[in-house]
């Protein structure tokens, strides 16, 4: 006789999931980079700390010629520098420590992703699942709503929003949050819609259940898997809206995030490569990571894949 | 004498149908179209018919999971199609489902005695041991153990998970269960199981059921009195003995014939021809003359009444003058 | 004595997955005599479908894999086949009808294109000869004005149309053996009729061998001539419908036919067999039905019961007649 195990729907989910190894190395590249952003601040000089006798250097182990032109001699000399410990990413035309600003833009992705994405999620649940369920009036209003919403340009309202006052990473966070839920809710709503179909919400019904209990209770928890890997795809694209916008000068100038460390490497990329190329690899990198994680969480959560 | 303990009358259920730019009214599709019967305490009624007959409707219906269009529903002296939500809710203590789908009508997130004890928690029974006790209780009524209230659906059979959705509908000590064919997906072995079950609590609790199949041998077998439909009307009602020794209406000997019988050879097959007309635009006159195989003029034209030709066995069919 | 069309030998179809080993079917043998209908019988889980999957090479590997056994047609074990001519078989020689006829019919294409495509395919006909066929082949499975009905689209169908015509498809290259794999098992009871007097026709006129899976014994007893009981992917009994019918000697087909509610008279409680299916990664030891069985000798949990031949052709793979 078998020893029989109770495994919850969770664990059985994760224990499929596990066998993507390309998942599993995403969250390995997610949970490293988390690692970065708490911890590294810690061992890493400031990054705005701006140094211009250290300007320009190369990353440790790289060696480049940098021509200088000698005011005395009148001629343009070409001088040979190479990367330091100090600075194993090297540093921009400022002398800012490349190093720090790239866990400094970490951190700055993952809470700009972590929260714009939590309030569009968020929201777009609830708009989702609300709509779905009661549907006729309701159901027509929200998602006119959702469509208005959708076509509403984003960034002009985040252009004007900046205009009247400033930029600011709460801002950024709140603005892609406020117009980013509409496809998580149209997603949400179509998979409620089928639920609310299902057996075992009439029999909720008939044992005496309230609208309020049925979304909570029972639609909620069995759109869960739908939210996690939405939420885990969006984050991506969170991170790449406020790199970009970082990039054209409208990001927070209080704080360095990979974007802005990329529009400061785009103006010498002849001389000082590095100062782009760090902040693109971390964000390909990154997106990559949290598509190839949601991917996966995708595959495990559907039962048809299973055998 | 057995009081009455669900009466229904003149039943219907239509679900309008919208076409055009402008959303005009275009028909009706006529699920339920005046159904009348009722079930005494204690009693099983069998509702017999095939798919799109309306017999699942009408068994929403009847709990007021969907909303009558028409018709009264009478249970105990209340008409329950007037009460208020509050009203509602004391109902639910009264009537009960079990449904069809194993795979479908248990929550696939929440355990066994979650399913099971969300009726106690919904009608107020807050304390977490007083529920566990309750869940306890049943899961052993229902031929299952304690340590299954802590186990997901999916780790369950068919026939164990049809044993939970049973449970689940006795917690609140319901005096009528409407059962939405609680065997069709189930292997011969395990209907048999659980058809005992539920025989056993039907005596145990006097339960009355309303039992929607669509295999007749089954409604033979838990039946006192059954009834046909067809396509959203009652075409024939009588004890179960009447019904298959003495099948008046062209459509029950149909049904009856059609049965795939292992112990008499069948002789003579009535076979219907075509398939059953939509919803949205039944035939004129009597519904079923176009698959008809003793069918007269006037069915043509004149709807037939639903009339009792003698001993409470109710029949719509011109050939006995309805 | 008729001819043997296909034969099965110890037939070993398991599914290797990441709990364990699943013995969907465990060494079964059978064989399809010409122009006959065996039927094979079991309930949910006790791999009859997956056999007839085997059969056609159809199972999906990963994660099954036909681990052992023969199947020959005609002399052509189709397990040591090269694929192209397995392909060319199945279809044509060996043709099946699965059991959600709305699944597998392409919604986007008019049954009578999907009937034509299969004739062309096969049998290398022009459009003109593919039509005419098609709609000859709509007729024999009554299919009411089938010149109309070729050019219908399967959702425009109902459900008991749907069946005809996937049965029309299959017989689209006069197959020799048409599998039905639980053809009457999710329609109406009227409609169910309807659809076995049509393979009761078909049996007469075209002498194809049918191998029809179903759980439902009234079926059995009314389209087949043998049948096979399948449990939990290994056989229990092998008799004619007749005989088995009437004399069953396996427990478990003894215990199927007592749970049936009975038409003829009207029991206080139903039969039933206690227990359920057990698990195919895990099986008990000796005789799987063991557990479950009232009749269970000592033996039963240590030994795999042989076949024994009771009475000419009524073979049981039990104990109790083991000796």
């Amino acid at each position: 006789m078998t020893s029989y195990v109770s495994r919850s729907l969770t664990r059985y989910y994760w224990e499929r999931a596990r066998r993507n190894r390309l998942a599993v190395g995403g969250l390995a590249f997610i949970l490293f980079l988390i690692l970065l952003a708490l911890i590294g601040p810690f061992f890493t000089v400031d990054p705005t700390a701006a140094n211009f006798e250290e300007k320009n250097m190369p990353p440790l182990g790289f060696t480049i010629e940098e021509s200088v032109y000698d005011l005395e001699t009148q001629q343009f000399t070409t001088k040979s520098i190479t990367g330091m410990r100090q600075h194993p990413l090297g540093t921009d035309n400022k002398g800012r420590d490349l190093l720090a600003m790239i866990i400094s833009g970490a951190r700055i992705s993952l809470l700009v992703g972590l929260f714009a994405t939590g309030i569009a999620v968020a929201l777009g649940t609830l708009i989702g699942t609300v709509s779905a369920y009661l549907g006729g009036w309701t159901d027509q209003i929200l998602m006119r709503f959702t469509d208005i919403m959708m076509t509403f340009p984003f960034f002009l309202l985040f252009v004007l929003i900046v205009f009247i006052f400033g930029p600011s990473l709460l801002i950024i966070v709140l603005v892609i949050g406020l117009t980013g839920w509409t496809g998580t809710a149209r997603l949400i709503r179509s998979e409620t819609l089928s639920l609310r179909t299902r057996e075992f919400v009439m029999a909720s019904k008939a044992l005496g259940a309230s609208d309020s209990r049925i979304i909570l209770a029972h639609l909620v928890p069995n759109v869960i898997s739908l939210i996690i890997v939405i939420a885990t795809l969006s984050i991506p694209g969170v991170i790449l809206a406020e790199a970009a916008l970082s990039f054209i000068g409208l990001g927070d100038p209080s704080v360095t995030s990979w974007g802005m460390v990329l529009r400061a490497g785009q103006q010498n990329l002849d001389i000082a490569w590095w100062v782009a190329v760090a902040p693109g690899i971390m964000l390909f990198l990154t997106v990559l990571a949290f598509n190839f994680m949601g991917d996966g969480l995708r595959d495990a959560f559907d039962p048809r894949s299973a055998v | 004498m057995k009081h009455k303990l669900l009466e229904v009358k003149n039943l219907k259920k239509y679900y309008p149908v919208t076409g055009g730019l402008l959303s005009r009214h275009l028909g009706d599709v006529k699920a339920v179209d005046g159904v009348s019967f009722y079930i005494e305490e204690g009693e099983a009624l069998g509702l017999v018919g095939e798919s799109g007959c309306g017999k699942s409707t009408l068994g929403r219906v009847i709990l007021r999971l969907e909303e009558p269009t028409e018709g009264e529903i009478i249970y105990r002296s209340t008409d329950i199609t007037k009460l208020n939500k509050r009203g509602l809710r004391e109902l639910r203590k009264e009537m009960q489902m079990i449904f069809q789908d194993p795979q479908s009508f248990l929550d696939p997130r929440m355990t066994v005695g979650q399913s099971i004890g969300e009726a106690l928690l919904i009608h107020g029974m807050k304390d977490d041991k007083e529920r566990e006790q309750r869940v306890t209780e049943i899961l052993e009524r229902v031929g299952l153990e304690a340590q299954h209230a802590l186990r997901y659906p999916h780790e369950f059979s068919s026939g164990q998970r049809q044993r939970i959705g049973i449970g689940r509908a006795l917690t609140l000590n319901p005096k009528l269960i409407i059962a939405d064919e609680p065997v069709s997906a189930l292997d011969v072995s395990i209907q048999a199981q659980i058809l005992n079950l539920m025989l056993d609590l039907r005596e145990e609790f006097g339960l009355a059921y309303l039992f929607i199949a669509h295999d007749l041998s089954v409604i033979r077998h838990v039946s006192h009195r059954v009834a046909i439909m067809y396509l959203g009307k009652i075409v024939e009602l009588a004890t179960k003995d009447e019904i298959f020794q003495n099948p008046l209406h062209p459509y029950t000997e149909a049904l009856l014939s059609a049965i795939p019988d292992m112990r008499q050879k069948k002789k003579t097959r009535i076979l219907l021809p075509g398939s059953v007309p939509s919803p949205l635009n039944p035939p004129p006159g009597c519904r079923f003359h176009t698959r008809c195989h003793r069918v007269l003029p006037v069915c043509h034209q004149e709807e037939p009444n639903l009339k009792d030709i003698g001993g409470e066995h109710l029949v719509a069919c011109h050939l006995y003058g309805a | 004595m008729e001819k043997t069309i296909l034969s099965v030998k110890n037939l070993k179809t398991y599914f290797f997955t990441k709990r364990g080993i699943v013995k969907a079917v465990d060494g079964v043998d059978f064989d399809l005599l010409k122009s006959e209908c065996l039927c094979l019988v079991g309930e949910s889980g006790c791999g009859k479908t997956v056999t007839a999957l085997s059969i056609l090479g159809l199972i999906d590997t990963p994660p099954g894999r036909i681990v052992d056994g023969e199947i020959y047609y005609d002399d052509i074990n189709l397990l040591k086949c090269p694929r192209e001519q397995v392909r060319h078989i199945r279809g044509k020689e060996i043709a099946m009808i699965f059991q959600d006829a709305q699944s597998a019919l392409n919604p986007v294409f008019t049954i009578g294109d999907q009937i034509a495509e299969q004739i062309k395919l096969h049998l290398g006909a022009n459009n003109r000869e593919a039509k005419a066929r098609t709609v000859s082949l709509l007729e024999e499975v009554g299919i009411p004005s089938p010149e109309e009905a070729a050019d219908y689209y399967p959702h425009q169908l109902s459900g008991g149309m749907k069946q005809r015509a996937m049965i029309a498809m299959s017989l689209s290259c006069d197959p020799q053996i048409l599998i039905a794999d639980e053809p009457t098992t999710a329609v109406d009871v009227t409609i169910k009729a309807q659809i076995l007097d049509i393979f009761q026709q078909l049996k007469e006129t075209r002498q194809m061998s049918l191998l029809f899976i179903t759980h439902e014994l009234g079926v059995v007893s009314e389209i087949g001539d043998r049948m096979v009981v399948m449990y939990a992917g290994k056989l229990a009994e092998t008799a004619t419908v007749a005989e088995l019918l009437n004399n069953p000697k396996h427990p478990y087909t003894a215990g199927l036919i007592r749970c049936l509610p009975d038409m003829t008279q009207v029991k206080d409680r139903l039969e039933s067999i206690p227990g359920i299916v057990p698990s195919l990664i895990d099986p008990p030891g000796g005789c799987l039905f063991h557990p479950r069985c009232d009749k269970a000798l000592a033996i039963c949990s240590q030994e795999e019961p042989p076949p024994v031949t009771v009475d000419g052709e009524h073979t049981v793979y039990c104990h109790l007649y083991s000796h």
